[in-house]
């Protein structure tokens, strides 16, 4: 996976994408390394929300089907708004990050194409809880024992590390010592 | 500490020479002229100039005050950052040489004097300057760095237009919302600045550390050998942590991230968990290296996008 492609996942994951970084990925999706780390970001979000992962989950192509609605043309009677990149751009999130089960679904032949109008937006920095819906559908709910695990081991982590980072931090940043005033507690 | 610096230059050179295949193929990209000077007393002169003062740093709602103090002496720095607010303590740095120079400050130096190629920082970050801001009573320039990727973030600088000493800083996020912000309240620069003033009491007082640049740091080790399989563009290794060491570290010149590998007796269910303070990420995910559950935490001042991406190419190696 190249530097431009690694770039236009990490905007459009940071919900930063615009048509560039979108039609980068999209040009790519056959790509086996970006569909990997899309599948690894997906796999690590999903578990947050307490889902089983489905980890072999083709997400290119639940993205193509997205930008394809998307894209269609406006239809009589329906209220589609014309395409903005923006709306794209969420939805591609949404897809990331809904994953799972919301996915698996897509390529079953009975389903009906549940990826056609995403309504609510996704929090996008970051792991935090994650609201979105689709159309109709409620956007799963978050399992507050697995997400509340993980941050506070993030929390930990924090505290526990922060002045072993801050002493490099000190060397090789022009702030000087500031960087320690970022530590929450100074140890000896 | 010559031979250490030596060392270095040439380690640093090597990992250049590794990762810098791109920047070395194209000139440096073009920063005017008046940001090249102003970056270039930043980078050089601020250093040995004695300066002391109170500041603060703020964070979303917590504001923290401190006393700062930074002295130059027989081309020595010694600097000492006292918590005036909240915990009682002090971080002391004695003694350090004016010629020692780290992985982040050589990238800040190329900026202003590319060698072979290498641009440091000027690759990464639009440079330029602009009318300042009066900050503790001086008048200042502003040097702005504007990330030309989405792997770090922005910085303002209000640099004191005499002494190019640091008065102010501003860590920008997307969209260039402030996330944190530290400045002088008061300071002294120069031959004002007293040396001997007297120091607020600190029940804790650390000694900074100063990990030699060029001897595998030994502090913990994480029992597996690990590397990262990806770094964001223009990080460089801070020092020369072994391939065991728990803990490894990265600067670009501005931002630094570490990255914390700890092998756990057991899997952890996958998932991932994100903490931020101000411009401070931690973010924290288990892994299987190899047949080894870890847990790999990135903590540092760069984008939660970036952290994860670290964390998910962090390796197993032979």
């Amino acid at each position: 996976m190249n530097e431009a492609l690694r770039e236009a996942l990490s905007a459009v994951m940071d919900g930063e994408g615009d048509d560039l970084a979108l039609r980068r990925l999209l040009a790519r999706s056959d790509d086996p390394a970006l569909r990997a780390a899309w599948s690894r970001y997906h796999v690590a979000r999903d578990a947050l929300q307490g889902h089983t992962a489905a980890v072999n989950v083709d997400i290119s192509a639940a993205v193509r089907q997205a930008v394809d609605a998307e894209a269609a043309p406006r239809r009589p009677g329906g209220n589609w708004r014309s395409v903005a990149s923006f709306a794209i751009a969420a939805s591609v999130t949404a897809v990331v990050v809904l994953g799972g089960r919301e996915l698996a679904g897509v390529g079953d032949p009975s389903g009906a194409a549940p990826l056609a109008s995403p309504v609510g937006l996704v929090n996008t920095l970051g792991a935090s809880p994650v609201r979105a819906s689709y159309g109709a559908r409620p956007a799963p709910a978050l399992q507050p024992a697995a997400a509340d695990a993980y941050e506070e081991l993030a929390r930990q982590r924090l505290r526990l590390y922060s002045q072993e980072h801050a002493e490099q931090a000190a060397l090789n940043t022009p702030q000087g010592l500031i960087p320690f005033a970022r530590v929450p507690e100074i140890n000896r | 500490m010559r031979g250490g610096v030596a060392v270095l230059r040439w380690l640093l050179a090597l990992s250049l020479t590794a990762t810098g295949s791109a920047a070395l193929a194209q000139a440096c990209p073009a920063t005017n002229p008046e940001a090249i000077a102003l970056l270039e007393a930043f980078a050089r002169r601020a250093e040995a100039v004695s300066y002391e003062g109170v500041l603060t740093l703020q964070r979303g709602n917590s504001l923290r005050m401190m006393s700062l103090r930074h002295g130059v002496a027989d081309a020595r720095v010694s600097e000492d950052l006292t918590l005036l607010s909240g915990q009682e303590a002090r971080i002391v740095r004695g003694e350090h040489p004016l010629d020692c120079e780290h992985p982040g400050h050589r990238l800040l130096r190329l900026a202003v004097a590319p060698e072979q190629g290498a641009c440091g920082l000027a690759g990464h970050y639009r440079i330029s300057t602009a009318p300042g801001e009066r900050v503790a009573g001086r008048h200042a320039v502003r040097l702005l760095l504007q990330p030309r990727d989405l792997y770090r973030y922005g910085y303002v600088f209000e640099l004191d237009r005499e002494s190019a000493v640091l008065l102010k800083g501003t860590i920008l996020g997307a969209g260039g919302r402030p996330l944190e912000q530290f400045q002088f309240a008061s300071v002294s620069v120069g031959a004002d600045a007293d040396a001997d003033a007297e120091r607020p009491p600190a029940a804790v007082i650390h000694q900074a550390a100063h990990p030699h640049p060029a001897l595998p740091r030994e502090d913990g080790d994480s029992g597996l050998r690990w590397a990262p399989g990806w770094l964001p563009a223009g990080f460089v290794a801070t020092d020369a942590a072994g391939v065991h060491s728990v803990h490894r570290s990265y600067t670009d010149g501005m931002a630094t991230f570490s990255v914390f590998v700890e092998s756990l007796g057991e899997a952890l269910r996958p998932g991932e968990g994100v903490v931020r303070e101000g411009s401070t990420v931690s973010y924290t995910r288990g892994l299987t290296l190899g047949t080894a559950p870890v847990l790999v935490t990135v903590l540092g001042e760069i984008p939660v996008n970036t952290a994860r991406m670290v964390a998910d190419a962090v390796r197993q190696v032979r």
